[in-house]
């Protein structure tokens, strides 16, 4: 071993020191011819013929050189070398080809990075941290804590379960001084097994133990290594320390290990506090949450058992729910769209998704990646091919002085794997900066930090050079099998116009070339949906002013506010702030998101008496919010003053106003004014109509959604994400005034999330369109590299027939008529394309739409959509004719006697 | 051609190298030809230049050294001498010579019959 070790060293030093000892081995035989021809003469030989024997003696020096080399040196490496400079210099030699594969390539494999980086961010990179994370889910909804305790001891099909609430935000300060300001650090609420499920271990300290935990117990805190490290300056004593949390002290009692953020680290949690906490370091936790059997706030994380796949493990789960429905008398509080209780969503991940999303997501995913890559591949085989032709002559010499096939080859082979390897390191660059662009434009306040690692790692590097390297093979190895194929005799006698050959309507090229189209028409159709559905959803009218509007949060009990104390300054706070000089209005909501999510179970009663399920958005609002905004009430009347003082008991009917899409979706053409709505045991009672609401990801309209009055009830419970107030002012009033007002209310008061409502629409906006030059880039790329394909093929034939040309042309042919022969099998192939592609596509997003209700939704708006019906293949086939018809034109100025003379 | 020289088993000539120069100390490769082509009678060698391979592959298992000095004719000249690996290598292959020459003999010297 040490043995074979040496002489690699020695050998690969010798590479590297080649020319050195090519200089010492011709001064060795030197030498050595010298003192034989010496020992010749010596011998009485004459002087010519002394050198000669001395020659005949040492042996051939060019057979000697090579021996050495050989032995010295690696040859299969240097081979290697002078192939790999071969290929440079004839690439090098060939720069239209060279930019134009290059390009192809930098995109192609630029986008499957891209799309496999933004893959492997959401759904492959595995919860950092947890044991066999595969086994991990959480139920989608939340359930009370005797819930809890039934799914876990009863059902079965977990080995453990945890409950946690989050991620909320606390104020946190390290240290005892009392003064220092409160930041706010996103965290769970978890109970003592939430670690154990996970199967996460401390780095320093504990985790939670129910013995340890008691309500009514001293408060404790375990945080994550990125908070001890920035935070406590990995201090190796913080066990024990006190944390400031919502103005409350808890003790530091562990921290857990190095990368973990909680489940769902995608919104990152850095502090967790047990749920046995006291309600006044935890808002969440007030009124017995332990055992109450109403309002539901846990998230159940469970370990399913071996062997426990997650259909079973929902089934069961949805029976034992039910039975606890029943036993409890309670409504169906969460269903879904199938009236399902219990949904699982993985939660091994960084992200938490049902598992039929994550396939789909990992099938749409892989499916672009294989038809960008394979197209990309298809067109510069295509293109790879014409080069052989004309490189025909060249190989044919490469051929008949005795190289082998398999060197010529390997040789042509490196030329496609230097294209690809180039390719594929700007390609690595470009979505580098692309998914930088795509974070820092989805950042900027939110409600919760949203950490998605979107960002190139090492498996996206290794990937994106595998696929180089495999698109490097891919679309090498065929034109070079083929290339070297030729015949040597008719390859040899090829003039300088060569690269003619014969011209073969079915031949491989253009079998590629109704693929690519047919790829190309594929994607564009899919793309064209994505980003046709996108624009649609965009109201880029908010349907009101916005200049003026100032959005901020507040969040008084992260700033050591009792619950009566909250309430009270929220109801003082509009009219306080309306007082300034220079506002017209204030107003509150709960919080204002950037994307609405219509994501709430509601219910109507049909006239039928049949309960119907809706999926809906709901947002609380304050008084005159939409005065406030400037957006006028269809029907009824939006909320007072004294909607926002009530105090309404369980059981009350409770006034919504309702948007203008959940007014159709819930009751048709009917008077909506006065209907009953249901929400878990609430029930409202409709008293407007509003044409508002934010637009929602691929929908056509916005989001159906239910506006609930705000009322001392939301702020007593301390809403989690805080509340939004909305303040319209005139011009020269602006956050400064508003935050020496609330510092005259009281110094304790954070403001955060302080944005215009210009900048916060401004957001959805740029999103919108970051995704939209995202898929239209994709479409755009499918669509140029198949005009390039066409154009080649055109270009191509046009040369392989110049003489049949020249041939009609002497004979009368018309130049309409030419152009028509020569376009003809161009137009064929994009035509024969667009059906496959068409084809392809309808069965695609038909796949698509059977495991996405978005997707199916939009597919369903888009299917009486001229414009995306008939768009695709539209702008494709006019590409296509202009691709064909650019090169074809040249065959006017084809002369026949000059094409005729040609041989 | 080929035929009239002795067909060498891989690694003699390699031994052959290392005795002669464990006999006669350092010395340049025309030095090492030569005094191999006065021993064995010109039977060896298909020509001197074959000597270089076997001294490359010597050098990288480190059983030679070179060094570049002056010949006795007052040239310069690449000297090898042996190594302290390579006198061990010497004495092992020694040894496994003997050993393989005196088994051939044996068998190659049975008679008819002979038990």
């Amino acid at each position: 071993m040490t043995q074979w070790l040496r002489i690699t060293a020695s050998r690969l030093r010798a590479v590297f020191t080649k020319q050195r000892l090519d200089r010492e081995f011709e001064d060795e035989l030197k030498h050595h011819l010298e003192s034989l021809t010496e020992e010749y003469a010596a011998s009485g030989m004459s002087g010519g013929e002394a050198r000669r024997a001395a020659a005949l003696k040492l042996g051939h020096p060019d057979v000697l050189r090579e021996e050495n080399r050989d032995q010295r040196g690696m040859p299969a490496l240097e081979t290697l070398a002078r192939d790999l400079r071969f290929a440079v210099r004839t690439l090098w030699k060939s720069p239209g080809f060279t930019s134009v594969a290059v390009l192809t390539l930098l995109l192609g494999i630029g986008l499957c990075s891209s799309l496999f980086s933004v893959l492997n961010g959401l759904i492959l990179e595995p919860l950092p941290g947890a044991r066999e994370p595969g086994r991990l889910v959480a139920l989608q909804a939340p359930v009370t804590y005797p819930y809890l305790e039934h799914y876990r001891d009863r059902s079965g099909v977990a080995t453990a379960a945890a409950a946690f609430i989050g991620p909320e935000p606390f104020g946190v300060s390290v240290g005892s001084a009392a003064n220092a300001r409160p930041e706010r650090i996103s965290g769970h609420l978890v109970s003592p097994e939430y670690f154990s499920t996970l199967g996460v271990a401390p780095l320093l300290g504990r985790f939670f133990a129910p013995a340890l935990e008691r309500p009514g117990g001293a408060p404790t805190v375990v945080v994550s290594e990125r908070f001890w490290r920035m935070r406590l300056n990995s201090d190796p004593h913080a066990l024990g320390r006190t944390v400031q949390v919502n103005g409350r002290p808890a003790t530091l009692v562990g921290v857990a290990q190095k990368g973990f953020l909680g489940v769902f680290p995608a919104n990152p949690a850095d502090l967790f506090i047990p749920i046995t906490a006291d309600a006044a370091i935890a808002p969440e936790l007030a009124g017995d949450v332990l055992h109450r059997t109403t309002d539901p706030i846990f998230r159940v994380l469970l370990r399913l058992a071996p062997g426990v796949a997650v259909p079973a493990a929902e089934a069961a789960l949805e029976i034992e729910t039910r039975r606890l429905d029943e036993e409890g008398g309670r409504r169906d509080p969460n269903r879904d769209r199938q009236g399902r209780l219990a949904r699982l969503i993985l939660a091994g991940g960084t992200t938490g998704m049902p598992s039929e999303q994550r396939s789909l997501l990992i099938m749409t995913y892989g499916l672009m990646m294989g038809l960008i890559l394979s197209f990309t591949c298809a067109n510069l085989a295509g293109l790879t091919l014409a080069r052989g032709g004309a490189r025909g002559r060249e190989i044919a010499i490469c051929l008949s002085l005795g190289a082998t096939r398999f060197r010529v080859i390997r040789q042509l082979l490196m030329e496609s794997v230097v294209l690809s390897t180039i390719g594929g390191g700007a390609g690595l660059a470009i979505a580098y900066v692309a998914l930088n662009l795509l974070t820092r434009s989805l950042a900027g306040p939110a409600a919760f930090p949203a950490e998605i690692p979107v960002a190139p790692d090492l498996r996206v590097t290794l990937l994106t050079f595998a696929i180089s390297a495999l698109a490097g093979a891919g679309f090498g190895l065929m034109p070079a099998l083929v290339s070297t194929r030729s015949d040597l005799v008719t390859g040899l006698k090829e003039t300088s116009t060569a690269g003619r050959g014969r011209y073969r309507r079915f031949g491989v090229r253009n079998l590629f070339m109704v693929y690519q189209v047919a790829a190309a028409m594929t994607l564009v159709m899919i793309m064209g949906f994505m980003v046709t559905g996108l624009q649609r959803g965009t109201n880029r009218d908010p349907g009101f002013d916005t200049a003026g509007l100032y959005l901020f949060s507040l969040d008084p009990a992260r700033d050591g506010y009792s619950p009566e104390e909250s309430a009270a300054m929220f109801l003082g706070l509009p009219e306080r702030l309306g007082r300034l000089n220079g506002v017209d209005g204030v107003t509150l909501a709960d919080q204002i998101p950037v994307f609405v999510n219509a994501d709430s179970a509601v219910s109507t009663t049909a006239g039928d008496g049949q309960e119907v399920v809706h999926q809906v958005a709901m947002q609380a609002v304050g008084p005159r919010f939409f005065a406030t905004l400037g957006v006028p009430m269809l029907r009824g009347a939006e909320f007072g003053d004294r909607d926002l003082r009530s105090d309404p008991g369980p059981g009350a009917m409770l006034p919504v106003v309702i948007n203008h899409v959940a007014a159709r979706q819930l009751f048709g053409d009917s008077d909506p004014l006065g209907r009953i709505i249901r929400k878990d045991e609430r029930i409202f009672q409709v008293a407007g109509v509003v044409r508002y609401g934010k637009p929602a990801f691929f929908r056509n309209e916005p989001a159906a959604t239910v506006f609930p009055a705000l009322t001392t009830r939301n702020f007593r419970r301390g809403p989690a994400q805080g509340s939004t107030v909305v303040v319209r002012a005139r011009k020269g009033v602006g956050f400064a005034a508003i935050k020496r007002e609330l510092e005259a209310v009281d110094s304790r008061l954070t403001m955060f999330n302080m944005r215009t409502m210009q900048e916060d629409l401004d957001r959805l906006n740029r999103t919108i369109e970051y995704v939209t030059a995202f898929y239209g880039g994709i479409g755009m790329f499918a669509l140029i590299l198949a005009c390039i394909g066409l154009a080649g093929v055109t270009a191509q034939a046009l040369v392989q027939r110049r003489k049949e040309i020249g041939i009609r042309m002497a004979l009368g042919a018309q130049r309409r008529q030419v152009l028509r022969l020569v376009m003809k099998d161009g137009a064929a192939m994009a035509l024969a394309g667009c059906v496959l592609g068409v084809a392809a596509a309808m069965g695609v997003t038909r796949a698509l739409a059977s495991l996405s209700a978005g997707f199916a939704q939009n597919l369903a708006a888009s299917a009486s959509d001229p414009v995306r019906i008939l768009g695709a293949p539209l702008l494709l086939i006019s590409v296509a004719a202009i691709a064909c018809y650019l090169p074809a034109r040249r065959s006017a100025s084809i002369d026949p006697l000059k094409a005729l003379r040609e041989e | 051609m080929a035929q009239s020289k002795l067909d060498l088993l891989q690694g003699t000539l390699d031994l052959m190298v290392l005795r002669t120069l464990s006999a006669l100390g350092p010395l340049h490769g025309y030095g090492i030809a030569r005094r191999i082509e006065q021993v064995s009678g010109d039977k060896v060698l298909l020509n001197q230049g074959t000597i270089y391979a076997s001294l490359v592959r010597l050098q990288q298992r480190g059983w030679i050294a070179a060094e570049w000095g002056v010949s006795d004719n007052n040239r310069r000249a690449k000297y090898y001498s042996l190594t302290k690996a390579g006198g061990k290598q010497l004495v092992a292959g020694t040894e496994n010579w003997d050993r393989i020459t005196a088994m051939m003999g044996r068998v190659l010297t049975m008679r008819r019959g002979e038990q």
